[in-house]
């Protein structure tokens, strides 16, 4: 199909989110939407597939003006999408998940599974997408889940596929795997928009390039682009890719794993034996795709989540199992994977939130009793020191962007005298001015001669931040690289070869 | 502003149902069906049924402007124009009591359904201390207040300790619970010790003298308004300091607002949530045992029994108080006002009290809607609780 | 460049360690102590030579065909064996961790230990034919309750598969029996009272509906509302309407409906085949509701809309309209339910429905959700609730208040012993949201 957005503006209040985008995808194409996060991306898919209605501009399908209501309409219209986080029932089968919705009925409206499991076949057949009907999503890794929201799309006769972030979550070969698939399908007549952040992924597949900074169209691009072109249409100016560090002089070990075994949620071994060091004045930057472990890792590094078994030693002294509030006591600082749900209250004031690891401690409280001049003091030197932009101390934490919701996190544990540092996915969701920020809060924490441990599933970042890199997949440490390794070796890591086969 | 319009929309439904039930004005209403002119008289008959039982129930729980005007200018009456006004607060002084209770609950992301139980043991302890115990008055009231709390601590932590430690929804506990507690009162006054000495029937023994909360201006002023009110303002000024200055009452905030967050911060969420249910229960007993001690001296088998006891209006004025202490203390004293008023209009108009039961259901329910979104989406939130307390609706 | 081998990155490769399941062994614990319990109380606790004796023959049929003789065993041994049994289970259960079956293991066992209890209450000092307990009795007395039950566990399964708590089930059990004996009483016809049933629990599930789906108030707060407000309505009703009108709440029952043959078998013919019209129909809506729920389109989306909303949104089925349908539908059973309580209990009073509702809920949880589950819970329970009430007429020295304590303790143990290995449907009491 051939569509074609005019002029689309989508507006939330006095915020614009789209403002009069124009794009159009051809038959067979592999269009790539380029953006950062907060470009107004996810919007504009979500005013494509119905879920919000723009307030101007038109959609075009095949030269036809059409207004999509619900998407509903958009499937009806061709219009399929792959979502970043699935839309798939965790708890059904990949049949039942497929023909949800569009059902082949027998009598009495019982659903004819014979016939949905018959399609399906077909449908893998033809699209070269293997899957087994009748397992349970929730028990397929992530890239076969994927497979089976393509496979929806398809069975709804989608003609535009759109691909939200779909390589959020995967490994490299897994990431060529959907590439090759992304030809195919294009290959067989059918459009695909490609929506990214990734530089390197839209130079590898796209047929054309559309990059949208700030809710407008800035530029389109061929895929013969260099990357630094790309970034600066991304982001407006030229991009510093690298941060400023000192040498690196790293002291004595601070943090020491030894055979760390950790469970996940369901009972199966998501950390496996691994051991690793730290040392002052070094950053340790743990690599991998998300879903490998290191969130079950930094759950136990901070007491969140209990070790099978294993020690963890902070200079020297046992810190395996403590309790949240130990492990702060300890002097370990925590930048949270998720800000919104384990690092801030939203309905809690800045000043509240400032304090939220250390409210019993002096001086912001005595005997039990909450000291509010100091806890308000403390707040007005930290907003003023890590230039946190809020209208006051006392608007509650769901007012700030997420950028300032992040400093105020940073602000939190940097401003106390911390041992040692663990962050999480540090810079996710963004915008450039405060990755860079946070960046320089995290060397000079390393510069002061401290040891730091920050788990990324960004490369870049990882490449940028990390004195040594260690890859985690499937629980274990693939490799030990330092930052001069390439790209496709720290990829092969991550793929789950380890450095003798990965040596490039 | 919603508060008010929620109390109008109350009382237009309580108007509804007076209309509908009191045969005179549904046949006034019927008539009308034969012709246009019997409107008016329908109107009317509807304006002097509902105003008079509206009335009623304001002078019988505010005060009579014809009595005050008599007593100022005679310096006679008094007893009777301030009656209202003492019931009132007599029936506010125990609820305000179980409210906070319920709204320090809330505010942790806990719902404390089981306020009713708690009241009864703690009316029981209460009464036990102080018909069985005899010591003099200034060791005896404490004593009996104390045996109060204890009781309803005691009921509280079965449901606090169950869901800190196995994750059990604390709503079907704390249920359940009432009717355990029910089963123990009768126990209590039919098969122990306890009943009343010379008695057949579900009654408890009464409480010596030194264990009651004597009225605030002597039984022979004939207002039973008692020295309860300043348990009541101890607790009040108490929930206050918890809530806002206290860093306990920061970790229960924080707990209620975010879960994840309140764990990831060094927060216990199980002794929290233990605390937090001894705290509710520890009050609940308290507004049970004030109950017995101020107005009854004795409990017997329909103690605060039934759906409308106090335990459950505890929850209705706390989510209308939005969970804080000023709040509570005012929407306590509408539905005193209400529940008093609804007396005074049984007696007058032959209206069953109930009503006043089911206008302040009316009034919780609009309440409980738009404004509250917000706040509520901060309770169901923290029904998201902790890998080892999830509560989403039901369990894990 | 070195060999590279192409791995299939989705095989998956991680290992399952088993867990320690605490939550298990705890539960295998409590099951062996409940075993040691019969043994040594039921069991030895009975004289050497004490007996009970049982008949099956139902006490309304004197014509039956057939007629089974009664059943006398040694009491003390009897308790033994079965006390055993119970540790052996548990035992086994404590070993192995089995991750599924845990609640089927649980409420077996609980079923032995009523048994024990039966066994161990009606035993006489010698072997004594005439004083003995008519176990078809019970059963068709306990049926009574368990039907109830099924009812207000099915009207949960409706609505909280498809995402909506409804704590209000007590209430549309009080409208229901209210509405009902009005009808009965009047129209002597429980068809009709029947539909009132159905209307007033429909229209409860409305209210519920309206306020957490349009205003997405707290479903269990405006649950708990609902009911203190029905139960007050239905007291001040009761002043106004059944005190001065008798004939309007005359206590009639719903007369039994035999089925000719079947209900002559003997030891359960009557127990399924001698029923008012309310058992059947409650068969049939069991099936009717497993059906739609696992077999057909509407299920799905159901189930859809329950687990995860938004991607049935996307699909395009409308997540209000199938939760607004489903508790209007689950309320309009709870109020049949209603009706099929007045219709066995007889004249309605104040707060008789004392808690069933809410004992549904637990029967609900205990039963995963599933209509099969509930049905087995509530017959527990039934049981539990009707021996609580009956039992005191055997001479069992436990005061008769601690004994109807008895169904709201077994509801918390369930509740707060199995919960945590329960999976409730993921969006269960979630407001949704719409963008």
């Amino acid at each position: 199909m051939e569509l074609e957005l005019r002029g689309i503006t989508k507006r939330f209040g006095a915020f614009t989110a789209n403002d009069q985008i124009s794009l159009k995808v051809e038959p067979g194409q592999i269009h790539s939407l380029l953006g950062e996060n907060g470009a107004g991306k996810s919007t504009l898919m979500n005013v494509l597939f119905g879920l919000l209605r723009p307030d101007e501009g038109e959609i075009l399908i095949d030269g036809v003006v059409t207004s999509i209501t619900d998407s509903g309409e958009a499937v009806r219209r061709g219009i399929g999408m792959v979502h970043q986080h699935f839309m798939l029932v965790p708890v059904f089968s990949v049949t039942e998940n497929v023909v949800l919705g569009f059902e082949p009925t027998k009598s009495l409206n019982r659903v004819d599974y014979r016939q949905a499991t018959e399609d399906i076949h077909r449908l893998s057949r033809q699209f070269n997408l293997d899957v087994d009907p009748d397992a349970i999503v929730e028990n397929l890794p992530v890239g076969l889940q994927q497979r089976v929201e393509i496979l929806k799309a398809l069975s709804h006769d989608a003609e535009l596929l759109i691909l939200d972030e779909p390589t959020a979550v995967l490994t490299p070969q897994e990431i060529d795997s959907l590439m090759e698939i992304m030809r195919s399908l294009a290959a067989a007549g059918k459009s695909i928009l490609f929506i990214t952040h990734k530089l390197k992924e839209v130079k590898a597949v796209a047929d054309v390039i559309t990059v949208i900074r700030q809710g407008r169209v800035v530029g389109t691009a061929e895929p013969s682009a260099s990357e630094s072109e790309l970034a600066s249409l991304m982001v407006g100016r030229d991009v510093r890719l690298t941060v400023e560090k000192t040498p690196y002089d790293p002291g004595d070990e601070v943090l020491e794993v030894r055979d760390l075994v950790v469970l996940d949620d369901r009972g199966l071994v998501a950390v496996n034996s691994v051991s690793l060091d730290v040392r002052a004045g070094e950053v340790l930057a743990l690599a991998g795709v998300q879903g490998n472990g290191q969130t079950e890792f930094v759950e136990a590094l901070v007491g969140m989540r209990p070790v099978q078994s294993g020690t963890i030693t902070l200079h020297g002294r046992d810190i395996t199992n403590l309790t949240p509030r130990q492990a702060l006591d300890v002097g370990l600082g925590h930048i949270p994977e998720d800000r919104q749900r384990d690092g801030l209250v939203l309905s809690m004031s800045v000043a509240d939130n400032l304090v939220l690891n250390t409210p019993r401690r002096a001086p912001f409280a005595r005997h039990g009793t909450r000291n509010l001049s100091a806890v308000n003091e403390n707040a007005q030197r930290l907003v003023r020191d890590f230039d946190i932009r809020t209208t006051s101390i006392q608007e509650p934490a769901s007012s700030l962007s997420g950028g300032n919701q992040q400093k105020v996190i940073v602000a939190r544990e940097l401003s106390r005298s911390l041992e040692f540092l663990v962050a999480s996915q540090p810079t996710r969701g963004l915008d450039v001015g405060s990755i860079e920020y946070v960046h320089r809060q995290i060397i000079e924490h390393r510069n002061r001669g401290n040891g730091s441990l920050i788990v990324s599933s960004e490369l870049d970042e990882v490449l940028a931040l990390g004195d040594r890199i260690a890859v985690m997949y499937e629980g274990r440490i693939s490799g030990v690289v330092d930052p001069t390794a390439s790209r496709e070796s720290i990829g092969l890591l991550m793929a789950g070869h380890t450095t003798e086969t990965a040596s490039v | 502003m919603v508060t008010f319009f929620a109390l109008v929309l109350g009382l237009a439904f309580g108007a509804l149902v007076i209309v509908t039930t009191t045969p005179a004005v549904l046949d006034a209403w019927r008539a009308i069906f034969h012709g246009w002119n019997g409107l008016p008289h329908a109107l009317n008959l509807t304006f002097n049924n509902v105003g008079a039982a509206y009335r009623s129930m304001f002078t019988g729980s505010v005060v009579d402007p014809q009595g005050l005007w008599h007593s100022i200018t005679t310096g006679n009456g008094w007893t009777n124009t301030l009656t209202p006004i003492s019931e009132t607060l007599t029936y506010a002084t125990p609820l305000v009591i179980a409210s906070i209770g319920v709204g320090i609950a809330f505010q942790t992301g806990l719902f404390n359904i089981g306020a009713n139980g708690q009241a009864v043991t703690g009316g029981i302890a209460g009464a036990v201390v102080g018909s069985m115990l005899h010591m003099p008055e200034i060791v005896h009231l404490p004593l009996t207040l104390l045996a109060g709390i204890a009781g309803g601590m005691i009921c509280g932590a079965v449901p606090g300790v169950l869901k800190a430690y196995t994750g059990a929804h604390e709503v079907i506990v704390t249920l359940m619970f009432n009717y355990v507690t029910y089963a123990f009162l009768l126990f209590m006054v039919l098969s122990t010790p306890f009943q009343q000495p010379g008695q057949q029937n579900d009654i408890g023994r009464t409480m010596d003298h030194s264990a009651q909360l004597a009225p605030l201006f002597g039984t022979s002023s004939g207002l039973r308004v008692s020295y309860g009110v300043f348990v009541a303002a101890a607790v009040v000024v108490f929930a206050w300091w918890l809530l806002n200055r206290s860093s306990l009452g920061f970790d229960f905030r924080v707990t209620g607002a975010n879960p994840s967050a309140a764990r990831a911060s060094g927060i216990n969420a199980r002794s929290v949530i233990v605390v937090v249910f001894l705290i509710s229960g520890g009050l609940a007993g308290l507004a049970g045992v004030v109950q017995v001690a101020s107005t009854t001296h004795y409990v017997d088998g329909g103690f605060l029994i039934g759906n409308a006891g106090i335990g459950f209006t505890a929850i209705t004025v706390a989510l209308l108080g939005r969970n804080r202490p000023m709040g509570i203390v005012w929407s306590a004293l509408l539905f005193a006002a209400l529940g008093v008023g609804g007396r005074n209009m049984q007696a007058t108009t032959g209206i069953p009290l109930d009503l006043a039961t089911v206008i302040q259901s009316a009034i919780v329910l609009m309440v409980a809607t738009p404004v509250l979104v917000k706040e509520i989406f901060r309770l169901r939130s923290a029904a998201t609780t902790t890998v080892q307390l999830a509560t989403t609706g039901w369990g894990s | 460049m070195g060999l590279v081998s192409l791995v299939d990155a989705t095989a998956a490769t991680r290992v399952a360690i088993p867990v320690k399941n605490r939550r298990t062994r705890v539960i295998a614990v409590i099951m062996g102590l409940f075993g040691v319990f019969t043994v040594f109380v039921f069991g030895f606790g009975s004289t050497s030579g004490a007996h009970s004796s049982f008949t099956f023959n139902p006490i309304n049929l004197a014509n039956a065909p057939w007629r089974v003789g009664s059943l006398t065993v040694v009491t003390r041994w009897t308790d033994v064996v079965l006390g055993v049994v119970m540790v052996a289970l548990a035992t086994e259960m404590f070993l192995r961790r089995p991750r599924r079956g845990v609640m089927a293991r649980f409420g077996f066992v609980a079923v032995l230990f009523l048994l024990g209890l039966l066994f161990w209450a009606a035993r006489t000092p010698g072997p004594s034919p005439t004083s003995s307990v008519n176990i078809t009795a019970i059963l068709v007395g306990s049926s009574a309750a368990a039907m109830v039950l099924i009812f207000g566990s099915l009207s949960g399964v409706m609505c909280e598969r498809s995402g909506v708590v409804n704590i209000a089930i007590e209430g549309q059990f009080i409208g229901g029996a209210f509405l009902g004996s009005m009808i009965a009483s009047t129209t002597h016809d429980f068809f009709f009272a029947a539909l009132g049933g159905l209307f007033v629990g429909g229209l409860i599930g409305l209210v519920l509906a309206f306020l957490s789906l349009r205003y997405r108030s707290d479903q269990i707060i405006v649950g708990v509302v609902l009911v203190t407000m029905l139960s007050s309505l239905s007291s001040y009703l009761n002043l106004q309407v059944f005190t001065p009108f008798p004939n309007f709440n005359t206590g009639i029952l719903a007369p039994n409906l035999p089925i000719p043959l079947l209900s002559k078998i003997p030891i359960l013919g009557p127990v399924f085949f001698n029923q008012s019209g309310f058992f059947y129909v409650m068969i049939v809506l069991v099936a009717v509701v497993s059906f739609a729920l696992f077999k057909t389109r509407y299920g799905l989306h159901v189930r859809a809309v329950g687990e995860h909303p938004r991607a049935a949104a996307t699909v395009g089925i409308s997540v209000i309209r199938v939760r607004y349908i489903n508790v209007v539908l689950g309320g309009a059973i709870a109020g049949l339910g209603g009706v099929a309580f007045m219709a066995t209990q007889g004249q309605f009073q104040v707060g008789y429905t004392s808690g069933y509702g809410y004992i549904a809920l637990a029967a609900l949880i205990f039963g995963r959700w599933r209509p099969s589950g509930a049905v087995v819970a509530s017959i527990i329970f039934g049981l539990s609730v009707y021996l609580s009430y009956n039992l005191v007429t055997y001479n069992v020295p436990i005061s008769l208040y601690i004994l109807q304590m008895f169904p709201y303790l077994i509801t918390i143990a369930v509740v707060a012993g199995l919960i945590g290995r329960v999976r409730a449907p993921a969006a269960d009491g979630q407001p949704y949201l719409r963008d």
